[in-house]
């Protein structure tokens, strides 16, 4: 089964880093990685690790200072970077032309095949109504989706990201890697993102790429990773659980409550209970019960013979800091 | 399928105006050629209107055309070259190399006066210090291109040997005779009018070529505006692009100084006009555009300058940057944003 998978990039014992007053200056030593055909790999690591310059470095912006890479059928590779595009006159339909040059002669003349690859582009992230807006008018999540479409006009099998989800809010972050992911399982691409979005990569990425801090790259499937604890050591989480997702809570009032109910209900309720400070226990002398109430959502709070019924969580939480 | 804008009526804009002020440039002046005159002064011997005709004005106009067109294109591969709407064609200090030259000839000559009497005896020798002194720093710019790696750093560079060579002919100017001195300072003043057909065939040469390699760039030029890094990852060779655009711009403005003086202004503002007129960011557009832009700015500057109907003639430079700088600073109001 495993042997379905064709290796298109691989790295062989390659040290990547830079130059600084004529001393090489190492970030990864030793790296052995591959990413194969069809495959979303998500490259995770700290800030300034070096995420940028591995990219960089894979993408050919970059010399390696030791080691080789090799990409299969010497193909080139399309990359998306964190770096600024000043020009103000500039359209999302001339940045996703650009996708096109390195296939153009030096007069730039578009044949009718560049001309559907850039329309394709632009289908494929869903910004046809963009095409003729400057980019200095575009947000930066419709930045981001114009810079994936000048990439995707490259037509390369292999498409490195870096950062795209940096600065968007949820709505947009989802989005990207939503496309990512359809470009990789419809599309065939294969696509390596650096990012720093821990729940992003858990729920998109084939494998993760994780880089720890004696300068290596650790392969694996997101789920071993968080199970075998190499997150929570890399990362040194303060205050996050991996393992449940959620931020830990600390039962700061010394109450317990006992919480009856189910469904998502049962889950923002204990949610709401647990960053209020409270602990949530079975037999408590507290209990809170979920129910419906012609037809509406309520919690019924009862203390031995004392009972309340609230209708939002909000006046639950006001009723309990109340309780003697 | 969408294909880009064509830009038909501001292309017919910039040629009807170009046209316009060629013919308006070569009957106005201190003799006035009425239209009807002209023509048949060019193409019958009229006598005294084919003379100015022939020998002084097309000549003048040509030059106007020729350094419009080559100061304008090196403004533009320069803002271009280095993402910067304040670069300039002179960015580089060529213009303050060739001055620099042009000095020392005409202020230093003034201890030898056997070696400053040869000199001048040479119509050629102020278009040659010039254009020395331009290579001079040419020279010198381009291997301090291949070894600094990134265009901000060649920027800087070029405006410190700028700010070096132009101290030095302060110090030239502070030293020296009255009488030399006003002749360097009417040379700074740029002019179009001392050129004869045969100078004008040697500009022609050069500020075509130059103009040739800009064209010859159109797709670099159009990568180098996404930046060093998406330039690379689109497999264009910025080594070698820099290279060639610091040889066109040497060329157009070295050859345009060495015959008509440092004219300021055309080459910083002209890119900016056209882009406000022509919005768009493809040098292949951009580059003819600019070349009209630039020879219609520049036979407006002489028109004007002539004072149409006076025998004086103000200097060029005062001219250029009289008319252009409050359009510049309208312009940039009104679009409230102004870039490469």
């Amino acid at each position: 089964m495993s042997d379905l998978k064709t290796i298109v990039l691989q790295t062989n014992d390659l040290v990547v880093g830079y130059r600084k007053a004529d001393k090489d200056i190492a970030l990864f030593e030793k790296l052995n990685l591959n990413l194969c055909a069809g495959e979303l790999v998500c490259f995770m690591g700290s800030n300034g690790v070096g995420k940028t310059t591995l990219i960089k470095t894979l993408t050919g912006l970059q010399k390696a200072i030791g080691g080789s890479l090799e990409i299969s059928d010497n193909q080139s590779v399309a990359v998306v970077l964190t770096d600024r595009i000043t020009s103000s006159l500039m359209t999302v339909y001339d940045l996703v032309t650009y996708g096109r040059y390195p296939y153009l002669n030096w007069r730039v003349t578009l044949s009718r095949e560049d001309y559907e690859l850039i329309d394709q582009a632009i289908r494929q992230v869903h910004i046809e109504s963009l095409a003729d807006k400057k980019l200095i008018e575009l947000s930066d999540g419709q930045l981001q989706m114009a810079m994936i479409a000048k990439a995707l006009a490259q037509n390369t099998a292999i498409l490195f990201l870096d950062e795209p989800t940096a600065h968007l809010d949820l709505n947009n972050r989802v989005e990207i890697m939503n496309i990512l992911r359809g470009l990789s399982r419809t599309n065939g691409k294969t696509i390596l993102i650096a990012t720093h979005e821990l729940d992003l990569a858990l729920q998109t990425a084939d494998r993760i790429w994780l880089a720890t801090p004696d300068k290596t790259i650790l392969q694996g499937l997101p789920e071993d990773l968080v199970l075998n604890g190499t997150f929570d050591e890399v990362f040194q989480f303060k205050g996050f659980d991996l393992k449940t997702g959620k931020m830990s809570h600390e039962a700061y009032r010394g109450v317990e409550i006992q919480l009856e109910g189910n469904g998502y209900e049962y889950l923002w309720t204990k949610n709401a209970l647990e960053r209020c400070g409270y602990e949530i226990k079975q037999a408590s002398k507290l209990k809170v019960t979920i129910f419906q109430k012609e037809n509406k959502l309520a919690w019924k709070f009862s203390h031995g013979d004392y009972t309340r019924d609230y209708f939002t969580l909000m006046s639950l939480m006001e009723g309990l800091a109340i309780h003697p | 399928m969408k294909r880009q804008p064509a830009f038909w009526i501001q292309s017919l804009i910039l040629a009807v105006l170009l046209v316009g002020l060629f013919v308006a440039n070569i009957s106005l002046g201190s003799v006035s050629i009425p239209f009807t005159n002209l023509l048949t002064g060019l193409l019958a011997d009229e006598g005294i209107y084919t003379d100015i005709i022939w020998q002084f004005r097309i000549p003048k106009a040509l030059t106007c055309i020729l350094a419009g067109s080559g100061l304008a294109t090196g403004g533009l591969l320069m803002q271009t070259l280095f993402r910067n709407p304040m670069a300039g064609p002179d960015v580089l200090g060529l213009t303050s190399g060739a001055s620099l030259l042009v000095a020392i000839i005409l202020l230093v000559g003034q201890f030898n006066v056997g070696l400053s009497d040869t000199l001048f005896q040479n119509p050629w020798s102020i278009a040659i210090a010039a254009s020395l002194g331009g290579a001079m720093v040419f020279i010198l710019i381009i291997s301090i291109a291949n070894y600094v790696k990134d265009n901000t750093s060649l920027l800087i560079i070029g405006l410190m040997i700028s700010a070096a060579t132009s101290s030095v002919v302060s110090v030239l100017q502070f030293t020296s005779q009255a009488d030399d001195l006003q002749i360097f300072l009417i040379w700074t003043l740029g002019s179009v009018g001392g050129t004869g057909w045969r100078e004008l065939g040697v500009l022609a040469v050069v500020v075509g070529l130059g103009i040739s390699i800009g064209y010859g760039l159109v797709k670099s030029l159009n990568g180098l505006l996404l930046g060093d890094n998406y330039a690379r990852n689109l497999n264009i060779n910025l080594g070698r692009s820099r290279f060639w655009i610091v040889v066109a711009t040497g060329l157009l403005t070295g050859a345009v100084t060495a015959f008509c003086g440092p004219i300021a202004f055309v080459g910083l503002a002209v890119p900016h006009l056209i882009r406000l007129l022509i919005p768009i960011t493809n040098h292949k557009i951009l580059i003819p555009a600019v070349m009209a832009g630039g020879a219609s700015l520049l036979l407006l500057c002489d028109i004007l300058a002539q004072l149409p109907g006076s025998i004086q003639v103000l200097p060029l430079n005062a001219v250029t940057s009289l008319i252009g700088a409050p359009v510049v600073i309208w312009l940039v109001i009104k679009s409230k944003r102004i870039s490469v």
